[in-house]
């Protein structure tokens, strides 16, 4: 008799630590995503729907500060700049990082290091790639007006004129990123499979027909991966612009992300601010919806 | 027998908990807790601007010798303001004083979050003060008008001048043989007369990057056209005829006249046209003008002059002080109060200024051997007029409006009067939706 109550209390524990056990495993990183993640998101929120004086919350405004964004001129100009931005620098990665990445599927000598060289750029530091570029750019003693002298022109004037600032800025992230998309797409065309290519060839079809039928179509879901994780990531940026150009000249090259920061921290507007991120990061996260949507779609058909 | 170890799962939830438990115990009472400041520590924050220079060379040493342990942490400019007011405000406690740019008295008063050192024993009605600087260290201020909130405040004394920064012209003496400029149509013609003359590329070299930059170069050219930024009731007026014209001047004959890049010069480039021998002017805080003489930083060293910033209808510049406040939240508050007074005592103060430095009281610009010419012009400058930015809690704001618009004429090379137009409006937009009116 005592055997067998002995035997229930056992089970009992069992069964309890079994339900138990993995919450208490989750609890720790829970409690980290809570404090670090969810607190800040749901105090922003919070915070959007204050109004803010010498840095303090005065006054509940409901909504007012998002509607107040849509016809704010300085908000929606960066806005603007920010779209041109991701859509131009992403499409130029996108190009050629794959162009890259089909160039370096072959085998020959020297393409480990090459690969590797190809890398390089995005594991700099973007303040020091910046910097660089800054170095490159100046008018006074950069190295573009240093080459241009030497072939009797003169000075090249990129981060003084709002067409070639914006496309300066556009280089230096393609120059920067474009390894990020080389990387995934090449490792996307490392494991399609073999045999359609293999089937192709024998078939007699040319290079372009096998990118165009094959490589292209089976590479989508990768391509659709790798310019959303991008396009996500670029309308972040901040470093480079904050030193390249801190938005100039004029507003030329203020991104959403470089006004954010002026309106929160030099201006002290945090609930406006707060509504600035809250809409931009539901407009980020609609994008990627509808990219994740597309993809679907895409799988299915 | 044979002992089996088995590994259960109310084993592994034991040996979590007691590690967790000796790790708590561990770092919070085995371990030594971080060292507290103690004795006369004073953590001073600072952004990185060589009008510091003879204060970081010649005057923490002294401070040493008196007894207090200095702790020098410099930031990029851009940086600063937002990093010391979150650290006010959210009495993180990071400094026991902060090294202000002047405009942003107004931001940190109005947050009410810097001690107030008349309290604390400083004595801001001390004659030998320069007037116009410890006026900038109230809030409210004492004069002129103020933000909504504050009209019946009694002006508090939270800031004290810490180095008198203010902006006059330096000028290459080989091309303005006569002495400084007087006006700016002097500066114009004789530069073009040295560039004829190949002793310089450029007559003048200013900051023409959007926001602060700009607005800091064209402001002292406003100030001499005789302009005014607002009325007494916040309305912006600075795009009155007088600022129209000085704005046309300063994206118009200004811009024709410096190097063709200066769209998107800063201070580092503007030191380097000056400095390299390439500029025949400069309107200039003492940063740079500090290097005039040191031929390791200079390639004209002997020929650069100082003198008060031409005039249109009168030669005022504008200041731009170091500004020293404690904030609440300083972790050796008494110890900054107590360097403080020392630091703004007379004969601190001449000690700075043989230094090299620009003092902020009146008697050490009168003693004997000043560290460098530049003090004695500065004290010219002083007395002939200089003003500080307006003292609104909403001027980084303002100035970006307005250095964008600014900006954008600069590009284009004219347009400068329809600039203001827009800034003003842009400026009365946004200081009506901030409950100025």
């Amino acid at each position: 008799m005592q055997g067998e109550t002995q035997a229930r209390k056992h089970r009992l524990q069992g069964a309890g630590l079994d339900l138990a056990l993995p919450y208490l495993m989750l609890a720790p990183g829970l409690m980290i995503v809570l404090g670090v993640l969810v607190y800040p998101l749901w105090d922003g929120l919070r915070a959007s729907a204050k109004a803010y004086r010498y840095g303090s919350p005065v006054a509940d405004v409901g909504l007012q500060n998002y509607v107040r964004l849509w016809s704010d001129a300085q908000f929606l100009n960066s806005l603007w700049v920010t779209v041109k931005f991701v859509a131009l620098s992403v499409s130029l990665e996108a190009v050629l990082g794959f162009a890259l990445a089909l160039f370096c599927l072959h085998e020959f000598r020297g393409i480990r290091l090459l690969r590797t060289v190809l890398i390089i750029p995005m594991v700099i530091t973007p303040v020091v790639v910046a910097i660089v570029f800054r170095l490159i750019y100046a008018s006074d003693a950069g190295m573009l007006t240093a080459l241009s002298e030497a072939m009797g022109g003169g000075a090249v004037q990129i981060l003084g004129s709002p067409l070639k600032a914006f496309i300066g800025l556009v280089v230096l992230d393609v120059w920067e990123w474009t390894p990020l998309m080389f990387l995934i797409l090449l490792a996307g065309l490392q494991s399609l499979p073999h045999e359609p290519f293999e089937a192709a060839r024998v078939d007699g079809a040319g290079a372009w027909r096998v990118f165009a039928d094959l490589t292209f179509p089976m590479m989508r879901p990768v391509l659709a991966v790798a310019i959303v994780l991008r396009t996500i990531d670029a309308f972040g940026t901040f470093d480079q612009v904050f030193v390249l150009t801190r938005g100039g000249p004029g507003e030329a090259t203020r991104l959403i992300s470089i006004y954010g920061y002026d309106t929160a921290f030099k201006f002290q507007q945090t609930g406006y601010a707060a509504a600035l991120f809250v809409t931009i990061g539901l407009v980020v996260l609609a994008l990627a919806f509808s990219a994740i949507r597309l993809l679907r779609r895409v799988d299915a058909s | 027998m044979m002992h089996s170890s088995r590994l259960t799962r109310r084993s592994v939830i034991k040996g979590g908990l007691v590690l967790a438990l000796a790790t708590t115990a561990l770092t919070t009472l085995g371990l030594p807790l971080p060292a507290r400041a103690a004795g006369k520590k004073v953590i001073i924050g600072a952004f990185a601007d060589g009008g510091l220079t003879p204060f970081k060379e010649k005057i923490i040493p002294l401070a040493k010798e008196q007894g207090f342990d200095i702790e020098f942490l410099e930031d990029e400019y851009g940086v600063t303001l937002e990093k010391w007011f979150a650290d006010a405000h959210s009495g993180a406690g990071q400094y026991d004083l902060y090294l202000l740019d002047d405009p942003w008295v107004p931001q940190f008063g109005a947050a009410n979050v810097l001690e107030d050192l008349g309290a604390g024993g400083i004595d801001g009605a001390d004659k030998d003060w320069i007037g116009s600087m410890i006026d900038m260290g109230y809030w409210p201020p004492q004069q002129g008008p103020r933000v909504k909130g504050f009209e019946n405040a009694k002006p508090t004394l939270i800031c004290v001048p810490f180095v008198g920064d203010l902006q006059t012209l330096t000028y290459r003496n080989d091309v303005f043989t006569g002495g400084a400029p007087k006006t700016w149509d002097e500066v114009i013609a004789k530069g073009k007369e040295g560039v004829a003359a190949g002793k310089i590329k450029y007559p003048v070299v200013f900051r023409g990057v959007s926001g602060n930059p700009i607005v800091t170069s064209w402001y002292p050219i406003f100030l001499s056209f005789g302009g005014s930024f607002f009325d007494d009731k916040w309305n912006p007026i600075f795009n009155s005829a007088e600022g129209k014209a000085s704005a046309d001047f300063f994206v118009g004959t200004m811009k024709q006249n410096a190097p063709s890049g200066v769209v998107e010069f800063d201070s580092d480039q503007e030191g380097a046209a000056i400095l390299g021998g390439e500029a025949g002017a400069i309107i200039q805080y003492s940063g740079n003008a500090l290097k005039a003489d040191d031929p390791a930083q200079t390639k004209v060293a002997g020929k650069l002059d100082f003198g008060v910033v031409p005039k249109q209808e009168k030669a005022i510049a504008q200041m731009g002080i170091f500004i020293a406040g404690v904030p609440k939240s300083a972790p050796n508050k008494a110890n900054s109060i107590e360097f403080l007074k020392w630091y703004v005592s007379a004969e601190t103060q001449a000690k700075l200024s043989e230094a090299g430095s620009i003092p902020v009281k009146r008697s050490a610009f009168g003693i004997a051997k000043p560290g460098n010419r530049l003090i004695p012009v500065a004290l010219q400058q002083l007395d002939a007029g200089a003003l500080p930015r307006p003292r609104t809690p909403d001027w980084a704001k303002v100035e970006e409006l307005l250095g964008i618009e600014l900006n954008k004429a600069l590009q284009a090379g004219s347009g400068g009067g329809a600039a203001l137009d827009t800034a003003a409006k842009q400026v009365k937009d946004y200081l009506t939706t901030a409950g100025y009116y």
